[in-house]
């Protein structure tokens, strides 16, 4: 077992996107913006980033392009641009997904699941290994939330999200709407799935919207966080201190009032769970 | 336990994404309702990032934007680069070549896409549009330069 990289403390956070840096400028409470890796291009930091950099936000570049759990290794070139993304923004860590991108060259434009197998794990592994040699910074790994599951697992998600978090020594980011989602559409007890994550790994933690269409729960990142998802913040917050909890909001974006209002949704649910964690 | 067989894992990952962009013939299995939902929603999800690339086509196709599309995608399948850039511009030559209306501002979107995605050389083209006003559009994509546009007012410009 890999050790554990050294967790950095970061406060309430959000998904930056220029739509809605204004918005986020104003809000006070925030210690931290997640920003998509492959939107910086080589030219200057969007002035929303430096401007955040300059009020003392930390920034985590956060990867959708590596394709860990693709069969192919890493790209060289997509690791030197993480990596320099990283330098650029005084990163403590960055982060990416336990999914695939692309595969026989084509881009699939969505993260899609792995086969929770033995296999699988192993070239996550090497690929995780490869990925982690190239970066400055701890990585933080995410789950994904998928409609769609393999056949022929040998284990279940979480199970093999813990073998591969223990086998590299990465953080976890961990993704209550993506398990709220998954949870939901394929019949498991969240709570349950919640408490054998490797909490002690959690780097930071994702809160996005989402919406049930025809029975099924759509994790869009363009819709309100439901009430099931806050629960499940609070509910983590009582059995652990995660260093950051952050909102994610990609598209659809509401006004500023609303966007606050969700930042507050989700502080109030962290300090509702602190509370009974420290007075069980 | 021996190395893993990427090349076997490899070809596993290529049928369940051709599957999901074709919506049909998904590998041995997978739950059939399952995998519906995630092909329609990836889909979805590939034609919003299209019509964000791509705003004055999107309004162009209107409410019909999203059926158009999926429609393109899913018999596109193989072809599907799963770029928006690229996509949309597949899909707005599609839609040419069936001689659907597109206006003025979706046609510029079409020039300026072919310029950006050409990698070398010098690419020249012209269009005569009517809004906002008649003009002759000219696009270039220049080495160093990148991609660049001068528009040149036919007749009497209305204000």
């Amino acid at each position: 077992m890999r050790p554990a990289a050294i967790i950095t403390r970061l406060g309430a956070g959000a998904g930056w996107r220029p739509q809605i840096d204004g918005a986020l400028a104003q809000v006070e409470e925030l210690g931290f913006i997640e920003v998509i890796a492959e939107s910086i291009g080589s030219g200057p930091l969007p002035p929303g980033i430096v401007a955040a950099r300059e009020r003392g936000l930390q920034v985590v570049p956060h990867g959708i392009g590596l394709s860990l759990g693709g069969a192919e290794r890493p790209a060289p070139a997509r690791l030197a641009h993480l990596a320099s993304v990283a330098e650029r923004v005084g990163a403590p860590l960055v982060s990416e997904h336990i999914a695939f991108v692309r595969a026989d060259g084509r881009e699939a434009g969505h993260l899609l699941p792995v086969p929770c197998t033995h296999q699988a794990l192993e070239i996550l592994c090497e690929n995780v290994a490869i990925a982690q040699a190239a970066l400055p910074v701890p990585l933080a790994l995410e789950h994904v939330a998928a409609l769609v599951q393999w056949p022929g697992a040998e284990m279940d998600e979480v199970t093999f999200v813990r073998a591969l978090i223990e086998r590299t020594g990465t953080l976890l980011l961990l993704d209550l709407s993506n398990l709220y989602a998954n949870a939901l559409n394929h019949g498991y007890d969240a709570l349950e799935a919640l408490e054998r994550f490797p909490l002690e790994r959690i780097a930071y933690v994702h809160v996005g919207g989402g919406v049930l269409r025809d029975g099924v729960y759509h994790d869009t990142h363009s819709h309100p966080v439901v009430p099931g998802v806050l629960h499940l913040v609070e509910e983590l917050c009582a059995i652990a201190d995660p260093p950051g909890v952050m909102l994610e909001r990609d598209d659809d974006f509401p006004p500023p009032s609303e966007l606050v209002a969700e930042l507050r949704a989700i502080a109030d649910a962290v300090r509702l769970g602190g509370e009974r964690r420290v007075r069980p | 336990m021996s190395a893993p067989d990427r090349g076997a894992y490899a070809e596993r990952q290529a049928h369940l994404l051709d599957a999901l962009l074709r919506g049909d013939d998904f590998p041995p299995g997978f739950v059939a309702a399952d995998a519906d939902a995630a092909g329609v929603a990836l889909r979805r999800k590939r034609g919003r990032a299209v019509a964000h690339a791509w705003p004055a086509l999107a309004l162009c196709l209107g409410d019909a934007f999203e059926t158009r599309f999926d429609e393109f995608d899913r018999g596109a399948g193989a072809s599907a680069s799963g770029e928006p850039l690229r996509d949309g511009l597949a899909f707005a030559l599609s839609l040419a070549e069936e001689d659907e209306p597109l206006g003025d501002d979706a046609r510029v979107e079409m020039l300026l896409a072919r310029a950006s995605l050409r990698r070398r050389g010098i690419w020249l083209r012209a269009a005569c549009l009517r809004e906002p006003y008649p003009r002759l559009l000219l696009v270039a994509r220049l080495p160093r330069a990148g991609t660049r546009q001068r528009s040149f007012a036919i007749g009497r410009a209305r204000w």
